[in-house]
């Protein structure tokens, strides 16, 4: 950085000039806040000539004396509210304003003056669309600066402009890179463990299925499940999955349109992204189970979904049935139980550290779920 | 051969149901099989035997495996991580078996030989 304060205080136009160049230089290479600061008030002060000079930052609805160079203390480190400061004054109405005298002017503070030395100031804001900053100048004597000193500061502040937005793009940069970097690690965490669900799938469904044939049905079904369920984790960008919107998506293969097979009564529930997962694939052993042997197997048959929340248990507890009216007479569990019945067993009810139970009964299966609400399941706000 | 039942720590149901069968395959007993870090932590308190080796996801749901895996520790219980994370920094835990995601089941034989002949 160039050292301003080194030079010969005599100022002639030509050295002027030479600050304004080296100024908008340095300015061009500095990003941190604090270094901007720093070329901004020792340039501004050289270039009018001031008894002091002051940088103040628009935090919000405050004015933030950020920075200063003077001959005696001014205001740095304090806040005041936008419209009860000059430098707000100027951001609020994007123009450089010049006072010989402050004590003549309503628009400054005087209490605020008072223990200072300030009796004069230029004040000129920091891009003038939309000001982020101002460059306060002020003299200890009513003073007016010449026009050609107020057109230097305010270079110095498109120069100040240029600089601060040129480190707010920076530090998006590096943020959209670090950002990138922590999205590639957290995609191959999730790849590898959707791949490790997969793998449980084959695995499982292999065990359990007679044929190659039968393997490759079940084991489809079972991938597409998980894929649709995956497109919606997608489209919630991994955040949390409406109950809703699973049912619709893990029962739509089984029928065309819900009503006509499905009543579904609760209240609004969300889940986790991970626990979404199980929803959708415990939904889906159920229906599977349904459409081969129980009530979506037959054209009378009906599913009765319901659940409610015990707001007044601590924690509150969700208690889900799942309950097959209307079809075949059941004859009671299958003789082995498969990975479907193990995950509509365990599964959710794992994820969710509650209970599930599958009843096999003659008027048709009940599963049952009660478990409590956590940030893995709770109420829709 | 000696007893061998293995605790599991895994938040993901599917995930979980292959490792006990993995598990079941090499000759193991499942001594548990938990989704969250407070329930395996609940279990080691009860009073129940200690397991004779566990297979701990790192990342349960959010939480770290950690806490889990300093009780075991404690116990002399030997245990490895089973993670689809890379290269997670896994505190105090450096010399820990990893075993990635999906999982390979001649790398879980070994880890649970390693528990039989009570290496970490």
């Amino acid at each position: 950085m160039l050292d301003l304060a080194s030079r010969d205080d005599v100022t002639t136009p030509e050295t002027d000039l030479l600050t304004l160049i080296e100024t908008i230089e340095a300015l061009s290479a500095t990003r941190p806040i604090g270094e901007v600061a720093e070329v901004v008030r020792k340039a501004a002060r050289r270039i009018s000539g001031a008894d002091g000079v002051a940088f103040v930052l628009r935090d919000n609805d405050k004015c933030w004396y950020f920075d200063e160079d003077a001959i005696g203390p001014l205001w740095k480190g304090k806040r005041f509210p936008l419209t009860a400061c000059i430098s707000g004054w100027a951001m609020l109405n994007r123009q450089t304003v010049i006072i010989p005298d402050i004590y003549l002017d309503d628009r400054i503070p005087h209490d605020a003056y008072r223990p200072t030395f300030v009796k004069s100031l230029v004040m000129t804001p920091v891009r003038l669309e939309d000001p982020v900053a101002a460059i306060g100048a002020y003299w200890a004597e009513e003073h007016v600066p010449a026009p050609e000193i107020v057109k230097k500061l305010q270079v110095i502040a498109r120069a100040t402009a240029s600089a601060l937005e040129s480190g707010r793009l920076h530090d998006s940069l590096v943020d959209a890179n670090h950002h990138g970097a922590f999205l590639l690690q957290e995609l191959d965490h999730r790849v590898k463990n959707t791949l490790a669900i997969v793998q449980s799938i084959s695995r499982q469904t292999l065990r359990a299925t007679p044929s190659p044939e039968a393997f490759a049905e079940v084991f489809e079904n079972r991938i597409l499940a998980l894929s649709q369920a995956h497109e919606l984790l997608t489209r919630r960008a991994w955040g949390r999955a409406q109950f809703h919107e699973i049912l619709d998506k893990a029962l739509a293969p089984f029928s065309a349109n819900l009503a006509d097979r499905f009543d579904i009564i609760g209240p609004a529930v969300t889940f986790s992204a991970e626990t979404s997962v199980s929803v959708h694939m415990t939904l889906h052993e159920l229906a599977v189970n349904a459409a081969k042997h129980g009530a979506l197997s037959g054209p009378e048959g009906r599913v009765v979904l319901r659940w409610t929340v015990d707001e007044a248990a601590a924690p509150p507890m969700l208690t889900l049935t799942w309950r097959e009216v209307g079809g075949p007479e059941v004859t009671g569990p299958p003789e082995r139980r498969g990975f479907g019945t193990q995950m509509i067993e365990r599964g959710l009810a794992r994820d969710l550290g509650g209970k599930a139970s599958l009843d096999f009964t003659p008027r048709g299966v009940i599963y049952t779920l009660r478990a409590p609400l956590s940030q893995r399941m709770s109420l829709a706000a | 051969m000696k007893s061998n039942k293995v605790m599991i720590v895994e938040d993901e149901a599917l995930v979980a149901m292959m490792v006990e069968d993995m598990l079941g395959d090499l000759g193991c007993e499942i001594a548990g099989s938990f989704g969250a870090v407070d329930d395996a932590l609940a279990w080691l308190g009860s009073g129940e035997p200690a397991p004779d080796g566990a297979v701990l996801d790192v990342n349960i749901g959010g939480e770290m495996v950690f806490p889990v895996a300093e009780e075991l520790r404690e116990r002399g219980v030997p245990f490895v991580f089973a993670t689809g994370y890379g290269d997670l920094p896994r505190k105090g835990f450096e010399s820990v078996e990893v075993i990635a995601k999906p999982i390979n089941v001649g790398a879980l034989r070994k880890a649970v030989d390693g528990f039989q002949s009570g290496e970490e």
